[in-house]
């Protein structure tokens, strides 16, 4: 176990600590340990996972009080297993068409490695998906190959096209829709992840697998005009 | 039906409620009314608010009753009147309720020494809650309407007035504060005892730069004797945070879910909606 300690944020808040450092383990453990939380219907407004940290927010001192009582009994009850049910695997087109690939340039340059390098090592990996901050939807994907490691841009971008791939120090995502941003962009998905009209409304959860194959462009304009609704993507690219 | 349609839009005016929650871990902010107090206030005249009400900040909207009859209430330090078909010209009192009729016109002007009014609508505006909510957060473009709201948006309440009887709530006191007692942040520990006890004595002035997200405020820098990155981590309302300029930011309602500056304090949960209201140039001071 990583968990470390329960501390008080605020009058209404607590904070789950696991330590400085950031791990796939110590991750693992975090959404493990998060999942547990939900089954356990706190009277909670918000649970949030990070790389090390999970914030509870509550809407009385009492409720707080009350869960931390709770919480310091369970926790010890917890259990990080390898297996979570509600965590999926996926497997997500993805175009490095340099129409698309606006820094991958920049990711050669550095480790002096052909395109074609970067799609196979960007490709062969699984992801593991820490959290999901930043933006709606957007997940934090690790670790990248140590030959894709990449500070992010010097300047950030105003305006990152939605639906983009980016690298950006040992991590990779998805922009879910447009926004200013500073990660390396290198391809970008044929549909949205991220839709409110679905009662999931983000593709990815914390926990979940990704992996990226890559696509023609002519195959991403193909999968882009299916326009398929979230309930089929799930079903198309998900175990 | 009753319809009114938004005839002047005021400043920032949007549809909020008391937050969207449960969904932080997607990257989904509470957002939510700026000041809960005005809510409350006014849930006890307009019972059957339906959570559906207008925020404005600074300058109030002007809306007028296109189709049968609405009854409304103002809430926040602000001149109303209502403007009749005749050109005829009434006041009315801020936590009092409005009775408007086809052709009425709600006037609302700027907020007196604060920032933001809220309107509530008996029966709400007819809207229909996104993930659970009717908050709007324009960042993310999320909410029922997920934009502030323009000139000729228009909403249609089915429902009828339950009663038109004047109802108003003269007891409601919002309370101006300047001076805010804090908890220790989650990195406290980032900095020294004479930083702290620097930032606990000096006031600091609230800036322009002030939005929905935050308070970016102005005065002494506090530097951090460690760093100003940290790996991301969740954030509540009222935090703290202190960027690597040294000038603390208050985050708000519509905070970022995760946030990788450290946090050398936090407000009390009420105290949120009273910063919230001091207009820039305001002077705050912190303690411990």
């Amino acid at each position: 176990m990583f968990f470390k300690e329960i501390n008080h944020y605020g009058d209404r808040g607590l904070i789950i600590d696991f330590g400085n450092e950031s791990s796939q383990e110590i991750s693992q453990e975090i959404n493990l340990l998060f999942s547990f939380l939900k089954g356990l219907n706190l009277p909670v407004l918000n649970i949030t996972p990070s790389f090390n940290k999970i914030v509870l927010h509550f809407n009385t001192i009492e409720n707080k009080d009350k869960s931390l009582d709770l919480l310091k009994s369970q926790i010890h009850n917890f259990k990080p297993s390898k297996k979570s049910s509600y965590q999926k695997i996926w497997k997500i087109p993805a175009c490095y068409d340099n129409s698309f690939a606006l820094d991958i340039e920049n990711i050669q340059k550095l480790h002096n490695i052909s395109k074609q390098d970067v799609i196979n090592l960007h490709t062969n990996k699984i992801y593991y998906t820490y959290y999901i901050g930043f933006m709606p939807g957007f997940p934090y994907l690790g670790e990248v190959p140590s030959s894709l490691i990449t500070p992010r841009l010097e300047s950030p971008r105003v305006q990152i096209p939605a639906r983009s791939v980016g690298i950006a120090k040992k991590h990779t995502c998805v922009y879910p829709k447009v926004s200013p941003g500073g990660w390396n962009i290198i391809a970008q998905v044929p549909f949205d992840i991220f839709d409110l009209s679905h009662p999931r409304a983000s593709l990815f959860l914390p926990g979940d697998r990704v992996q990226f194959y890559s696509i023609t462009l002519s195959e991403f304009e193909d999968i882009q005009k299916c326009k398929l609704p979230f309930q089929d993507l799930i079903k198309e690219y998900s175990q | 039906m009753n319809s009114l349609l938004i005839s002047r839009t005021g400043t920032y005016l949007t549809v909020q409620d008391f937050g969207r929650f449960r969904y932080q871990h997607l990257g989904i902010s509470p957002s939510g009314a700026m000041d809960h107090r005005i809510l409350i206030a006014l849930e006890s005249i307009i019972n059957h608010h339906g959570n559906q009400f207008l925020e404005f900040a600074y300058v109030g909207p002007s809306l007028k009753i296109t189709q049968g009859a609405i009854k409304a209430c103002v809430g926040g330090d602000c001149k109303i009147f209502v403007q009749k078909q005749n050109n005829t010209q009434i006041e009315h009192k801020p936590y009092t309720s409005i009775n408007l009729f086809e052709g009425d016109e709600l006037n609302i002007h700027n907020t007196i020494d604060s920032v933001y009014g809220y309107i509530a609508f008996e029966n709400g505006l007819g809207l229909k809650p996104c993930l659970d909510s009717y908050a709007t957060d324009t960042k993310s473009q999320i909410g029922s309407i997920p934009r502030p709201l323009q000139i000729g948006d228009s909403f249609h309440i089915k429902e009828k007035v339950r009663s038109w009887d004047l109802a108003f709530n003269d007891e409601i006191n919002i309370e101006k504060q300047l001076d805010f007692k804090v908890f220790a942040g989650p990195q406290l520990n980032f900095f020294s005892d004479e930083t702290i006890q620097q930032f606990a004595s000096t006031p600091y002035t609230i800036t322009s730069q002030s939005d929905r997200m935050g308070l970016r405020l102005k005065g002494e820098p506090v530097i951090s004797q460690r760093s100003h990155d940290i790996l991301s981590e969740g954030i509540l309302p009222g935090s703290i945070q202190i960027p690597s300029n040294g000038q603390p930011i208050v985050l708000l309602r519509d905070i970022p879910c995760t946030g990788g500056y450290p946090k050398i304090a936090l407000l009390a949960s009420d105290d949120v909606s009273k910063i919230a209201q001091l207009p820039p140039g305001s002077s705050v001071t912190f303690r411990f």
